[in-house]
């Protein structure tokens, strides 16, 4: 009797994954295989008196996190370059002046949000799927990891989730950022802080890692420098599911601002206990999560948590910004972005999307400017860059104590208030000058 | 043939070893190096786990805590004191066997249960002072700047050398399990798995000999921490003491049967290989996680003593080369 269960059960499971095998794979997975379709199908050369353009795809190499904590940001960034994928393929790739088409495709694989797996991954997808171009994968500690075997083997990185600014200090001459430096996330936050209420009393709660911290330290000085009293410091660990304890010495602190946080899976558990708890605070900003379309899904709890912001569709870049900046505009307006992203998605894009369409756009303009596709050629036009997108700024130190670090763009911030629907949406409160609502300040109590 | 008939079962880990760490350079392939980096450091590891676990009978969640430790000392030592790879890999196994014989002599008093629930407790306690302890970098942890590569040939060069000394380290890790597994004091840790009390009372001093079997278990997992954050150019605290690495390890060591000197060899080649042929399949990538989930199962279902008490309980002629 035993046996025979233990037969069925066996048999059970393997039927199982031969089910799950065989369905068809899932949405980001056929955004990503449509560009080799669409490359297929590209009639030849209409001009018959023309030699016909020789043809180079290019391949980008990447690990994403399909599963693991990280899973939510990191997928939104591999949608993101799917969509430039797509459109800059469609569009029939890019054209060299000595007539070679560049078009593009993607090798990539789970991490799992596990460093021991990505190096041992990037080897692969350099020296076995031959990738060309690299993009990281999303979180800073991960990106650490996979720098050392895009240093060792030569190959250009564009980062997006990679904000810690320790990665680009280490001696590299392979890594360029999207992001701004962790270090500079929460300086607009202080900023707004300074104009609404000088004398908040500021709580700093984070998740202790490595990119929260990075953005703490950066914080704290610069708290310090605007006159703010911190009147609590904690860590809590990535994991953590219960923050009672910490919203406990939050209350004892007598904090009016909070500012803190770390990845979604912290940040939106924290935040929903805050509205549970009944805290009560003038303010609150907290990192990544509240930058998810999915943050919403809280609630109530949601109302009035803002994040920093490394693009909002509310306050997108415009060419007219950057002629009065004297930058070179580049590639499209937030408006066809977002309507792309949401027309292949069905979702509306966040900062991730963003980040990992702009890794993309970055490396099309690298190599149009190089007119190459060789790496020491793309290298010295992404050090040469400085551009203005719907996105903001695009400008790489060069100095060798930082090489790659993001020195142009800037952040916004971000709240979720109610329309007059009663609907959450999130609208930009900061620079005043791009804002698209006054901040919600105090927090109407829960 | 002698020889054979007396290290055999020596010899047949130590070929399987030799043959992995051969392998990259057979067929030049940078990604087969990394690959077989990934299952020699799992080697190194259950085989350390084993001592403990399969000799003594003592479950330990946290065993993983040794190479977070030592990986920290070595890393703090190669950027902050600038000492050579090599020393700060001697560093990092005397300092997590140091840490082993003190936690040792405190918590190896307790048993069963009671035993594996404070070994969690100390990889959680190890992971939030190391996250508070500036001096090894706090939460952003110790992040190596590229020239330390330089000293040893640059960053694909120190990959390669970092790859022999995993291999060198693995190695090891197996000669120390079949040196204790053929000892008396081996003897008497597999005297104290079979019944503690009884082993006292014929001779076996328990609370030494568990302790040094905890040393013992300790230092080559220390040293690979080292290696590992090495290549890896950074370490973290909850890269250094991930939790579910430790159970991974347990896993590896039932699945190639505990108590042998082969047993936790082939769990590891079994399950770092697996997951390594899944996640980079084009079938399975999507579902590697699940594939493996049931490949486990059916393999704790079937074969509970793992494969190579399986295979000694089918072929006993093969008993003398399963050591």
């Amino acid at each position: 009797m035993k046996r025979s269960l233990v037969r069925i059960f066996t048999v059970l499971m393997l039927l199982g994954l031969v089910i799950t095998a065989c369905a068809p794979q899932a949405a980001t997975e056929e955004a990503m295989e449509q560009p080799a379709a669409t490359e297929a199908a590209q009639p030849a050369a209409t001009d018959e008196a023309m030699p016909a353009p020789v043809e180079k795809t290019v391949v980008i190499g990447f690990t994403s996190s399909l599963t693991g904590s990280q899973e939510v940001s990191s997928k939104r960034q591999v949608n993101g370059l799917n969509l430039w994928m797509q459109q800059v393929n469609d569009a029939g790739g890019i054209q060299l002046s000595d007539g070679t088409v560049v078009k593009f495709e993607a090798v990539t694989y789970d991490d799992e949000s596990n460093k021991e797996r990505v190096q041992e991954l990037y080897t692969r997808i350099i020296t076995e799927d031959n990738a060309d171009f690299l993009i990281s994968p999303y979180s800073s500690g991960l990106t650490a990891a996979a720098t050392i075997v895009a240093e060792q083997n030569g190959k250009i990185m564009l980062t997006a989730g990679a904000a810690e600014d320790d990665a680009y200090k280490t001696g590299n001459t392979s890594l360029f950022q999207l992001y701004t430096p962790g270090s500079l996330y929460l300086i607009s936050t202080v900023d707004m802080l300074k104009t609404l209420d000088p004398s908040a009393k500021v709580a700093i709660v984070h998740e202790n890692d490595k990119f929260s911290t990075a953005v703490i330290d950066g914080l704290k000085p610069y708290l310090d420098q605007q006159g703010f009293e911190v009147v609590l410091e904690e860590g809590y660990a990535s994991d953590t599911t219960d923050f009672g304890p910490v919203i406990n010495k939050l209350v004892e602190s007598g904090a009016t601002v909070l500012l803190g946080g770390g990845h979604y899976p912290d940040g939106s558990t924290f935040a929903r206990q805050l509205y549970e708890r009944k805290v009560g605070l003038n303010f609150i900003s907290l990192l990544v999560a509240p930058a998810d379309s999915k943050f919403p899904e809280l609630g109530d709890a949601a109302l009035g948590i803002a994040t920093s912001s490394q693009w909002e569709l509310a306050a997108t870049h415009t060419e007219a910004e950057a002629a009065a900046l004297g930058k070179e505009w580049y590639g499209p307006t937030g408006t066809d972005f977002a309507a792309a992203y949401e027309a292949m998605t069905g979702d509306k894009p966040t900062y991730h999307v963003a980040g990992g369409y702009m890794t993309g756009l970055v490396l099309q303009k690298a190599i149009e400017n190089a007119d190459s596709v060789d790496p020491d050629a793309v290298r010295a036009a992404l050090e040469a860059m400085d551009i203005f997108t719907f996105y903001g700024g695009v400008q790489f130190d060069t100095t060798p104590e930082a090489h790659g670090l993001q020195i142009s763009h800037k952040m916004v911030v971000a709240q979720w208030q109610k329309n007059d629907a009663g609907e959450l949406q999130r609208v930009v409160i900061w620079p005043a000058d791009v804002a698209t609502a006054d901040p919600l300040y105090p927090i109407p109590a829960p | 043939m002698k020889l054979w008939n007396k290290y055999s079962g020596l010899i047949v880990p130590v070929i399987v070893v030799l043959a992995l760490a051969i392998w990259p350079i057979i067929t030049g392939k940078p990604a087969n190096r990394e690959t077989a980096f990934t299952i020699l450091k799992a080697i190194a590891l259950a085989t350390s786990l084993n001592i403990l676990l399969g000799y003594t009978g003592y479950v330990s969640f946290g065993h993983i805590v040794f190479y977070g430790f030592g990986g920290y000392v070595g890393l703090f030592l190669l950027t902050e004191k600038n000492w050579s790879l090599g020393a700060a890999i001697l560093a990092g196994g005397v300092a997590s066997g140091i840490l082993a014989y003190l936690l040792g002599s405190a918590i190896l008093r307790l048993r069963g249960a009671y035993f594996a629930l404070a070994t969690i407790g100390v990889n959680e306690a190890m992971r939030s002072f190391i996250t508070n302890f500036e001096l090894f970098g706090a939460s952003t942890g110790i992040t190596l700047n590229f020239s330390v590569y330089k000293a040893y040939g640059g960053a694909a060069q120190a990959l390669q050398t970092s790859f022999y000394i995993g291999a060198g380290l693995a190695l090891l890790a197996l000669i120390i399990s079949y040196l204790v597994r053929t000892s008396k004091f081996g003897l008497g840790l597999l005297a104290i798995r079979e019944n503690e009390d009884a082993a006292e009372v014929m001779g076996v001093v328990a609370p030494r000999a568990k302790t040094w079997a905890y040393v013992l278990s300790a230092i080559v997992p220390g040293m690979i921490g080292v290696l590992f954050f090495f290549k890896n150019g950074n370490v973290e605290p909850h890269d250094a003491f991930p939790l579910n690495a430790s159970i991974e390890l347990l896993v590896m060591v039932m699945l190639g049967g505990q108590g042998t000197v082969l047993g936790p060899i082939l769990g590891a080649f079994a399950y770092q290989g697996m997951r390594g042929y899944l996640v980079t399949s084009p079938i399975f990538k999507n579902i590697q996680l699940s594939v493996s989930g049931v490949l486990l199962l059916l393999i704790v279902l079937f074969i509970p003593a793992g494969v190579v008490g399986w295979l000694r309980h089918r072929i006993p002629s093969l008993r003398k080369v399963l050591a």
